[in-house]
């Protein structure tokens, strides 16, 4: 049961369960998993202040928050990964404190990890029966019994298609995801905690499918997703965190995206839709262009990027659009076809050549952790790191103007000063990412390549990231990017191509760019109206 | 998330919890530069206890002429280590830098002052060759610069047939022996070499950039770091110290012999790792190495006034690196952080 109650002189209101924490010893057996006040410092960074959140059997629970309010902490606190300081867990009203992950599985609470647990190096089938494989003999595992349990739980859940024999490592990255959470659901007999389940899938039905599975066998589920969309298909109640404390608990049908919003974040969405100015004019000439580019899976790529213009790419995951920014960054080098900058055919040997070729090409990996920042530098550093010796003037550094020189590029993405000298490592996964941005900013670059700029950040991150990439824009910059969400396209880009198979197989411009239209070109669905073809 | 970069708005009643969770102000370098240091000055004085003619001036000169060495030597191989590698040539270098000192120079030598300069550019190639087999070759970086090593060492034997003639050329004695404005001149160096190698670490750009490659190779290439040129440089700076390392030690002990530089590789390590540094690259500060040297030294200087056998002393080196990789293992730091807060 649940009311709604008014904040003194606020017309806001804020939706509260009323089956309260406080009220916890009560209700305590209504819930399958229930923590109370859990708290989890790491040195003198409190990473979560009081988590407090029940599940209900047979029921999706969604976990909100932004980027370090301490979702993942709860998560893995939850999962067994982390020991809290303090707090209370009860399973089925059963004092519950795992101390590692498998402790966490013999209670049935599974875990499937936005960072895959995998172990990469193994086959799909072991990875999934582990840690106990099927015996021959007293000593030896039998690979065939492996193969074939594997090849039967894969069957279970709908994904026949892929080789129980096969490496993990040589998956892409969406079925390694489909993986781990088959293991998950294999082992979540009470509870199953999805932690960014869709973070890695293009479409959602194979999930929702399972997850509708797992709630009719009664079982527990958590489901922890920055897209709202997705959360209102398919969960029934929210819990929010900020800054490491549960805000609230509520029924998703009776708050309105702008609730759960301002739960989030302490204030209210802003929605300005900038609308969509002229300043590409076609005469400019371009700033970067690709002929007939080739290499890996990709054939025959050809566009042009003008000033001050932003153009997306759209496609599914794995469709060669890594490579098409690798080599645009330099990375890696094409095997077919010319890249131009500034009307010059050029041959980029690295990011730092690219970076130096004409107007230069500033570039955003996809990946924040392993190929983005540098965990033990401070922001500052992270951020100026490009252009160290240009910014700061001499070969020697002075932290001020480090400071400074990091601060004004800061400014663009809304990043507050006081995280400028903390080490990258130890900030939020979305002031990580602001930092990265600010860094392509702050290297003076012309042409932004961004690859997935708001991958894993939370709505008010992405609003600063957007609002950064179009006054860079409105200065006259160039912007390519990739996004693994639709509406990010359809909010940023002038222009849009969806690349499907290796090849660019539409293009969209400014109306046209609507989730319909790019969703059928991205799975291959070709039709000729409402098209602008790539100007080659 | 950070609600305090916002402006603060009047009627906005909502529950607003802030962000009270702080992070860690005091870094783990410093924390490990100053337990170091500490441990150097404890040492140094409660050897007086026993024996009154320990920690005297006179004594402390000795330390820093005898740590010279080893201070050098722990600027190239910190260098090495903080980008992710390791410098096992050192031993080699050292003795290539002494032989060649002797042989080529040689005491009263006015072709010195560009010939000693020579010296230290054929080490540096040393460290090239290594860099060469770490970069394109993929050699892990122990097994090159062990290989390395033999190399040197082999071809020094050949060349000086077992034994190594001639004598120190005459700046290499000033270096050690000489006076400058009243103070032993290896002092005076010595704390320049401290100073730029301080500021090459932690304040240019190059140091940046070490410590962005030892962090994360790709990630540091993805931020335009001149990747290629930086990981060859800590190769040949290090070699460039091992060669200086023998000139001066010929000008100390006035000759060369090809086992000089034996002694000083795993306390070159050990300086490093004691001072702080993560023996997987990208964490670690120079004047943490250098608390490290001096206390390798202050250590080898008490053990031999108590007249113990050298085995003792490398006995307790060892214990001393495995009890500072102890300590310095992150809980401890976490530790420490949280108490002082």
């Amino acid at each position: 049961m649940r009311d709604v109650f008014e904040l003194e002189g606020e017309t806001r209101r804020v939706l509260r369960d009323q089956t309260n924490f406080s009220h916890s010893e009560l209700t305590k057996d209504t819930f399958a998993l229930q923590a109370i006040g859990l708290r989890k410092t790491y040195g003198a960074t409190v990473a979560l202040e009081r988590g407090d959140i029940g599940l209900k059997s047979g029921q999706v629970h969604a976990l909100l928050g932004e980027n370090g309010a301490g979702k993942s902490t709860l998560v893995r606190i939850l999962a067994g990964a982390v020991y809290p300081d303090s707090g209370e867990m009860f399973l089925d009203g059963a004092p519950y404190a795992p101390r590692n992950l498998m402790e966490a599985r013999q209670n049935q609470v599974a875990t499937a990890f936005q960072e895959l647990s995998l172990v990469p190096n193994l086959t799909v089938a072991q990875n999934l029966l582990l840690p106990k494989l099927p015996k021959a003999g007293p000593w030896f595992v039998s690979a065939k019994d492996t193969n074939r349990a594997g090849e039967k739980i894969l069957a279970r859940h709908g994904l026949d298609r892929i080789d129980p024999q096969a490496e993990i490592s040589k998956l892409p990255l969406a079925d390694r995801q489909r993986i781990e959470i088959t293991r998950a659901l294999e082992n979540a007999g009470r509870v199953l905690i999805l932690d960014e389940p869709t973070a890695s899938l293009a479409e959602t039905d194979w999930l929702f499918e399972r997850i509708s599975l797992a709630r009719e066998r009664q079982v527990a589920v958590l489901y922890i997703s920055h897209r709202l969309a997705e959360v209102r298909e398919i969960c029934s109640e929210a819990t929010v965190l900020r800054n490491g404390s549960a805000i609230a608990s509520v029924g998703l049908a009776d708050a309105t995206d702008s609730d759960i919003f301002e739960m989030m974040v302490g204030r209210k969405a802003a929605h300005q839709r900038t609308p969509r100015s002229t300043r590409a004019s076609g005469d400019k000439r371009a700033r970067l262009a690709v002929k007939q580019l080739g290499g890996h899976n990709l054939h025959n790529v050809s566009f042009e990027l003008r000033p001050g213009e932003i153009l997306g790419v759209a496609a599914l995951e794995g469709q060669g659009q890594q490579w098409l920014f690798k080599m645009l960054a330099g990375l890696d080098q094409p095997a077919e076809g010319q890249i131009y900058v500034d009307d010059q055919p050029v041959k980029l040997a690295g990011p730092r050549a690219a970076l130096k070729t004409g107007s230069g090409i500033a570039y955003l990996p996809e990946e924040r952790k392993t190929e983005g920042i540098l965990g033990g530098l401070s922001a500052a550093t992270n951020i100026v790191l490009p252009v160290l010796g240009s910014a700061t003037r001499s070969p020697l550094i002075s932290p001020t103007l480090e400071t400074a020189v990091a601060q004004s590029s800061a400014d663009k993405v809304e990043m507050s000063t006081r995280y400028l000298n903390f080490a990258i490592g130890d900030l939020s996964g979305g002031n990580q990412q602001k930092a990265l941005i600010a860094r392509t900013l702050a290297t003076g670059a012309k042409t932004l390549l961004l690859f997935d700029p708001s991958r894993g950040v939370d709505v008010g991150t992405k609003q600063s990231i957007y609002t950064a990439i179009r006054n860079f824009a409105d200065e006259g910059g160039s912007v390519l990017f990739y996004s693994s969400e639709l509406p990010e396209i359809v909010q940023l880009a002038d222009r849009c191509m969806v690349i499907y198979g290796g090849q660019v197989v539409r293009s969209f411009a400014g109306e046209d760019i609507t989730e319909q239209n790019l969703v059928a070109a991205m799975l291959g669905h070709v039709t000729s109206e409402n098209t602008i073809e790539v100007k080659a | 998330m950070n609600s305090t970069s916002k402006p603060p708005s009047q009627d906005h009643r909502l529950v607003q919890t802030g962000d009270t969770r702080v992070s860690a102000k005091i870094s783990r370098e410093t924390i490990s530069t100053l337990s170091v240091t500490i441990l150097c000055l404890v040492l140094l004085f409660s050897a007086r206890l026993i024996n009154p003619a320990l920690g005297s001036w006179s004594q402390v000169e000795t330390v820093l002429i005898l740590g010279f060495f080893l201070v050098v030597l722990s600027f190239g191989q910190g260098l090495v280590i903080l980008t992710g590698g390791l410098d096992l040539s050192l031993p080699a270098t050292i003795t290539l830098g002494g032989i060649l000192a002797t042989s080529w120079i040689g005491a009263g030598n006015p072709a010195e002052w560009y010939l000693l300069p020579a010296v230290l550019a054929v080490c540096g190639l040393v460290g090239l060759a290594s860099a060469i087999g770490v970069i394109w070759l993929r050699v892990p970086p122990f097994i090159m610069t062990m290989a390395m090593s033999i190399i040197v060492a082999s071809a020094l034997l050949g060349y000086t047939k077992g034994t190594p003639r001639g004598t120190a050329p005459d700046m290499a004695v000033a270096l050690m022996k000489g006076d400058i404005l009243g103070l032993p001149a290896p002092i005076v160096v010595l704390i320049i070499f401290v100073i730029v190698g301080w500021l090459f670490q932690s304040r240019s750009v190059y140091g940046r950039y070490l410590y962005a490659i030892g962090t994360n190779v790709e990630a540091a290439r993805n931020a335009a770091v001149p990747v290629t040129a930086m990981r060859i440089l800590p190769y040949v700076l290090s070699a460039i110290c091992a060669g200086f390392v023998g000139i001066a030690l010929v000008g100390y002990s006035n000759g060369a012999t090809l086992r000089m530089g034996d002694d000083y590789l795993l306390p070159s390590i050990a300086s490093v790792v004691i001072g702080g540094s993560s023996i997987l690259g990208g964490r670690g500060t120079f004047l943490g190495s250098v608390g490290g040297a001096l206390l390798l030294t202050i250590l080898g200087t008490i053990i031999a006034t108590l007249g113990l056998e050298f085995g003792f002393r490398t006995i307790i080196e060892g214990s001393i690196i495995l009890i500072a990789l102890l300590l310095l293992r992150e809980e401890l730091f976490q530790k420490l952080r949280s108490l002082k807060t």
